[in-house]
């Protein structure tokens, strides 16, 4: 019993297949609202820094609910480290399995943990119910390799046959600094996966066990052939690129560079990297993986079903033990910046061949600050936020002031919970003026935030394009570069100590421009300068043509 | 003063609906609407409805209206120039919202449109904390030279949100005066009066749509309230809320926020009433149109309440019904994307020019098209014959997608179909499974002009077991009009722990709230005998963000009402969520206090039974593909309105009437109620 059924594959035709379709996305949704709302920290339920999906019982993604492209690296490798460690034969309903560790599956780093439960129809498994949420802990840590940088959980038994695992439950939370939130946020995504587990159960009984596995075989091979006809229609070249990678925690420049050559309907990438380094900047080869996907679906056609059937054309390779595939016991905490890099490499490159749908460089991080300290009591407490910044320009259009970008998504923490919440206060959230690069469309503006400690506390910054800038396409100037202003306070690598009453902010950078910015519309520059967007003066300056009174 | 009149303005047409109190008469009138300027097609409508009746204008008792004045003015950004005033380092706030791209992937995706532009949002000294102390001022001189500013630039409405303005709401009040001595005549729309909740950005874009669509509102009532008393009609016009209750208009133009989805709600509480009058509480909504489609949830007769909504891209904190709306409809159109799979809608081929079926230009197959092709519409003409269709054009253009899809004709109209029976029933899962309801055990009101076609499939993908199809489906929001009661709600957010100390400050909240509702019922001359008021909190564990509503029962709060509370939200959270927290501490967030001014309603008279034999209502006979019969089946064909109480039809079956056509499925039952309304089930 419980073996994975493999069934002959019954003929289903198009209709039944979308109509499935549809009952996949709106499960995997639901139960992300489930998830988000049943949660106790700040970085789910209001920053909803969480992801779900529903997997095949070979480990493959049937459906991932659009919230955070970097969380499909968490998933890609769960279930195949589930299934070599724990033999199908021994599952049972109501097994939930828990993992975070980035080289033994479940995780791109630490703070994401998974929990994942196979789902029965009868005596066997038809699907796995699966979720990520960031856990907002581990904070203050080194990250000079993976043992420092949190509890590494392979991926074990959490329940078994509906019993909690007590010891191993106890065993994680007391490697947490908040364990009280860690638990309540694990109910939460337990309350999730259980939703997971029943929708499916009710559309194997509606629709059979043997139709809803072939539809989900069908979707898969649709999101394949989607992607086939978009890489297809990019003209055939090789196409490269180069960047340099930077951030607050080591000194100098990272160059990384990558190769794309598209020959037909299939796509490969190859990227070019330093040998990792001992900080939390290491990319796995599944967030790698995660992040070509989500680039070359951004190009190729934004429709593409979110399942496994899109990574078929794609062939992705690096050098084992390089800064973007690195090797065991890499420190891989804020490899998101990094991939947020990836990303802006996979773009320029294919400017190239398609100029029309690329964007100019966004401000190229993802941006998270950590606060942490003791409240009187002497607990401890953590506070991890994101923030956004400027959107490349794109052809035709301006760029997206304020926001999240590529890999993340995850929304901005309430001024009136972030205070209710933590001591800390909110002075300023803006835009930064005059941030967006110049071009015949502007790049979008960055993200100027202000906090003022009201208890000691320790910050750790990563970010990036402090030193490199984010870049213009098609003549369009460079977006402003990201700035910690720290003033006087003590200052190392990213880490700050603040004291009661100290202030500290952080401005992400603004976003590339696209084309001359001799031919932006007059009034569209007139209209910026009426906004304050960009000062009179570089107005004048960036765009001759427009007439701007003094 | 025997003449009640329920008016549903919409976007194509103007429904208006009749009943004589005295005689239990009813009567429905249609005129097209007059988008520019939706009042004069009211009047007009109204004084050829009650002239036609042979009655009086000055014999209206009372008049409700539903209206998408609101709704389109947003949709289309028609509002007025609007300023913003706000605490100064947060003016960019409303454009940041909560820093989420539009779309995932989609790169040339934009947030909708700002309400205020930027140089028309001015930050001003001043700050409050969340305990409520105040750590700088107001700055009144930088607010007067805001105000100047905003003047000058020639704004008509201003949004004044400062932070925590809900916990201490001075500093806004002093600006709103400010703003009124600076700029007299302006419409100005304040925080802590629109929506006094946390999570300021939610806050803010409540204040700034509420500025937004203030002048547009209290200019389309003064003008329908000036046509209604130049016509002679004496009664106070009641218009309704989103949240399903109607209110005098003179209220309706303080908040016009609050009436965002006037029209939307007014079928919502029109299905309410109609599951009164026939013993059906347990309702899902299915109100489809030609756009598209609203779909709500009634559980014991009544509709869950939304505190916030993204509206047309704005989140919107008010109560509003919690309906959820889909972009498909009888006009949505289908099409084979580049993966090869049959999509149908958002896109719409809309009144003009139409499906291809109507030969006003459009070649690309709607769902109406897949209908006549399938003859489950009538494949020669509509609308009681006034208006021809080419069912041939709706065959070749349904013939083109079959050979992309390599599928034959039928199977193809039968495939669009089933794709839009799937939207459908993925959106009335949102509303009822993932609040924890089973749509099982619900029965589905099939309404609009396209509802009680589709209402048979998709009640079978959603194993509802029964339709409930109303007398006039297309005119249901009217009638609905006649049958609402008067209906405001008041909230105030107050953090605290559900503990026995509790007590005296929730029996003060709501002292205060009871207050509000006591000058309100005063305001609509609403006497005690008619006067009702449902106390709920939203409740949750402390550290979660969400909350789930609860009831607090009647009377003083005792140690027992307490206890009522904590066992309701813990059910509440099992339900939802599949645990509750027995260690867990219980806040209580947000009370309200819902009042309800109950209206002297329309009664309709039940008719006789005329027993079960509706063979005088055939009018003929035609085939419909049905491939749940195996393809062609012959379906006798009923007129609507000569089926009598009692009458019973036997599936596979098709029901015409002038606005409607009703499909019944093989095995399937229609009853004919007392109140004419069909009642569908399906073979137990």
């Amino acid at each position: 019993m419980n073996a994975i059924t493999k069934p002959d594959r019954v003929a289903v035709n198009p209709i039944t297949v979308e109509v499935i379709g549809s009952a996949l996305s709106s499960i995997t949704e639901e139960m992300g609202e489930a998830l988000v709302r049943a949660s106790h920290s700040t970085n789910i339920k209001e920053r909803r820094d969480c992801s779900t999906a529903l997997f095949d019982p070979a480990g493959t993604t049937l459906c991932q609910a659009e919230h955070i492209p970097m969380h499909l690296g968490s998933f890609i490798d769960m279930l195949p480290h589930i299934l070599k460690r724990h033999p199908v034969e021994e599952m049972r309903p109501g097994d939930v399995f828990v993992g975070n560790d980035a080289y033994e599956g479940g995780g791109t780093h630490l703070p994401d943990i998974v929990l994942a439960e196979p789902i029965f129809d009868g005596d066997a498994i038809v699907a796995w119910a699966v979720n990520t949420a960031h856990h907002a802990d581990f904070a203050d840590r080194g990250h000079a390799h993976i043992f420092q940088e949190g509890l590494r959980i392979p991926p074990i038994r959490l329940y078994r046959a509906g019993q909690l695992q007590q010891d191993v439950q106890d065993l994680i939370l007391l490697n947490c600094q908040v364990p009280r939130e860690r638990l309540s946020d694990l109910r939460a995504q337990m309350a999730a996966n259980r939703l997971g587990v029943l929708r499916m159960q009710a559309l194997c009984a509606k629709y059979g066990r043997d139709v809803v596995l072939a539809a989900g075989e069908a979707l898969q091979d649709y999101a394949e052939r989607k992607m086939r006809a978009g890489i297809a229609a990019i003209p055939d070249g090789t196409y490269r690129f180069s960047d340099v990678y930077e951030n607050p925690e080591i000194d100098g420049d990272l160059p990384m560079s990558c190769e794309i050559t598209v020959s037909g309907d299939r796509m490969h990438l190859h990227f070019e990297a330093p040998p990792q380094v001992r900080a939390g900047l290491n990319m796995t080869r599944t967030a790698l993986l995660a992040t070509v996907y989500y680039a070359v679906k951004c190009l190729v056609d934004p429709t593409i079903l979110p399942n496994a059937g899109q990574s078929r054309p794609l062939e992705v390779t690096a050098a084992e033990g390089t800064v973007v595939n690195c090797s065991f016991p890499a420190a891989v905490n804020g490899r998101c910046s990094t991939c947020q890099r990836v990303v802006d490499l996979i773009f320029g490159a294919l400017a190239q061949a398609v100029p029309d749908r690329v964007i100019a460089a966004t401000n190229g991080a993802n941006t998270s600050i950590t606060f942490s300290g003791s409240t009187p009591e002497g607990a401890p407490w953590i506070y991890l936020e994101t923030v956004g910044g400027g959107s490349g320009a794109r052809a035709g259009k301006d760029g997206l002031d304020g926001v999240q970008v590529h890999m993340t998504n995850t929304s901005n923490l309430p001024a009136e919970a972030l205070e209710t919440e933590y001591p800390l206060k909110l002075l300023r959230y803006e835009l930064v003026d005059g941030s967006g690069g110049a071009g015949q469309f502007r790049g979008g503006m960055a993200l100027r935030r202000v906090y003022r400690a009201e208890a000691a506390c320790r910050v750790r910054i990563d970010s990036s394009r402090l030193r490199s800038a984010p870049w213009g396409l098609g003549g369009g100037a460079d977006g402003s570069r990201a700035v910690i202003e720290s003033g006087n306070l003590p200052y190392d690598h990213g880490t700050v100590l603040m004291q009661p009453g100290q202030v500290l902010s952080m401005l992400t950078a603004g976003a590339g421009g696209y084309g001359p910015p001799a031919r932006r519309d007059p009034a569209m520059v007139a209209r910026d300068v009426a906004e304050g967007r960009i000062s009179r003066e570089a107005a004048k300056a960036a765009y001759p043509q427009a007439t701007l009174g003094t | 003063m025997a003449w009640r009149i329920g008016v549903d303005s919409g976007g194509t047409f103007c429904d208006i609906c009749l009943f004589d109190e005295d005689s239990g008469q009813v009567a429905v009138w249609k005129v097209s609407s007059t988008p520019d300027d939706p009042s004069r097609g009211i009047a007009q409508g109204v004084g050829e409805g009650v002239g036609n009746v042979g009655a009086q204008a000055s014999a209206i008792g009372y008049f409700g209206h539903g209206t998408t004045v609101g709704t389109n003015a947003l949709i289309q950004h028609r509002g007025v120039p609007t300023g913003l005033i706000t605490t100064d380092g947060f003016r960019d706030l409303l454009e940041i919202g909560r820093q989420k791209r539009p779309e995932l992937y989609d790169l040339q995706a934009d947030k909708p449109p700002v309400l205020v532009s930027r140089d028309l949002r001015f930050g001003v000294a001043e700050r409050v904390h969340h305990d409520g102390t105040v750590e700088v001022a107001l700055d009144e001189q930088a607010l007067r030279a805001a105000a100047r500013k905003l003047k000058e630039a020639g704004v008509e409405a201003v949004a004044i949100c400062f932070l925590y303005g809900f916990v201490r709401p001075e500093h806004e009040a002093q600006a709103a005066r400010i703003v009124a001595e600076e700029m007299p005549g302006t419409f100005v729309s304040v925080g802590h009066q629109v929506a006094p909740e946390f999570r300021e950005f939610e806050r803010v874009s409540t204040a700034v749509v509420n500025a937004y669509l203030g002048p547009v509102m209290q200019g389309y009532i003064q003008r329908l309230a000036g046509r209604l008393s130049d016509l002679g009609v004496g009664a106070a016009p009641h218009l309704t809320q989103s949240n399903g209750g109607v209110i005098g208009f003179e209220q309706a133009a303080r908040l016009p926020v609050r009436t965002v989805l006037s029209g939307p709600s007014t079928g919502v509480v029109a299905a309410q009433e109609l599951g009164r009058m026939v013993g059906m509480p347990d309702l899902i909504t299915f109100d489809m149109g030609g756009t598209s489609t609203d779909v709500a949830l009634l559980k014991d007769g009544s509709c869950r309440m939304a505190g916030e909504a993204t509206v047309h891209g704005y989140p919107i904190k008010a109560p509003m019904l919690d309906i959820h709306t889909v972009g498909a409809g009888g006009g949505s159109i289908a099409y084979v994307d580049s993966g090869g799979l049959l999509k149908v809608g958002p896109r719409s081929a809309g009144a003009f020019p139409g499906p291809v079926c109507y030969d006003q230009g459009n070649h690309e197959p709607t769902t109406t098209d897949a209908n006549v092709v399938l003859q489950t519409l009538n494949p020669t003409h509509l609308l009681g014959g006034r208006m021809a269709v080419r069912q041939d054009l709706a065959k070749q253009a349904i013939g083109r997608l079959a050979e992309t899809l390599k599928l034959d004709l039928m199977e193809t109209a039968q495939g669009i179909i089933s794709v839009v029976t799937a939207n459908m029933a993925k959106a009335i899962r949102v509303i009822s499974v993932q609040r924890g309801h089973d749509p099982r055990d619900y029965t589905l009101v099939a309404f609009g002009g396209a509802g009680p076609l589709h209402a048979a499939r998709l009640a079978r993908e959603l194993e509802i077991r029964r339709i409930l199809v109303p007398r006039n489906p297309g005119i249901l929001c009217a009638m609905g009009l006649l049958l609402t009661d008067l209906r405001a709600d008041f909230a105030a957010t107050r953090l605290m722990q559900l503990e026995p100390a509790a007590a005296p400050a929730i029996e003060a909240a709501f002292t205060v709230l009871s207050a509000r509702a006591q000058e309100w019922f005063a305001e609509e001359h609403i006497p005690a005998d008619r006067q009702a008021s449902l106390r709920t909190v939203d409740m949750r564990y402390a550290g979660q963000n969400y909350e789930l509503p609860v009831e607090l029962p009647p009377g003083p709060v005792t140690a027992a009402s307490l206890k009522a509370l904590a066992d309701g939200f813990a059910e509440a959270h099992r339900r939802q969520y599949g645990f509750a927290d027995p260690d867990g501490t219980v806040q209580l967030v947000t009370f309200r206090l819902e009042a309800t001014g109950r209206v002297a309603k329309a009664r309709f008279a039940p008719q006789p039974d005329a027993g079960p034999d509706a063979s005088a209502a055939i009018i003929g006979s035609r085939e419909v593909w049905m491939p749940e019969a195996g393809g062609w089946t012959s379906c006798p064909l009923y007129d609507r309105e000569l089926l009598k109480a009692g009458n019973r039809i036997q599936g596979p079956a098709i029901v015409e009437q002038m606005d409607a056509t009703t499909v019944l499925l093989p095995g399937m039952t229609a009853t004919v109620e007392p109140y004419l309304n069909l009642v569908l089930e399906f073979a137990a």
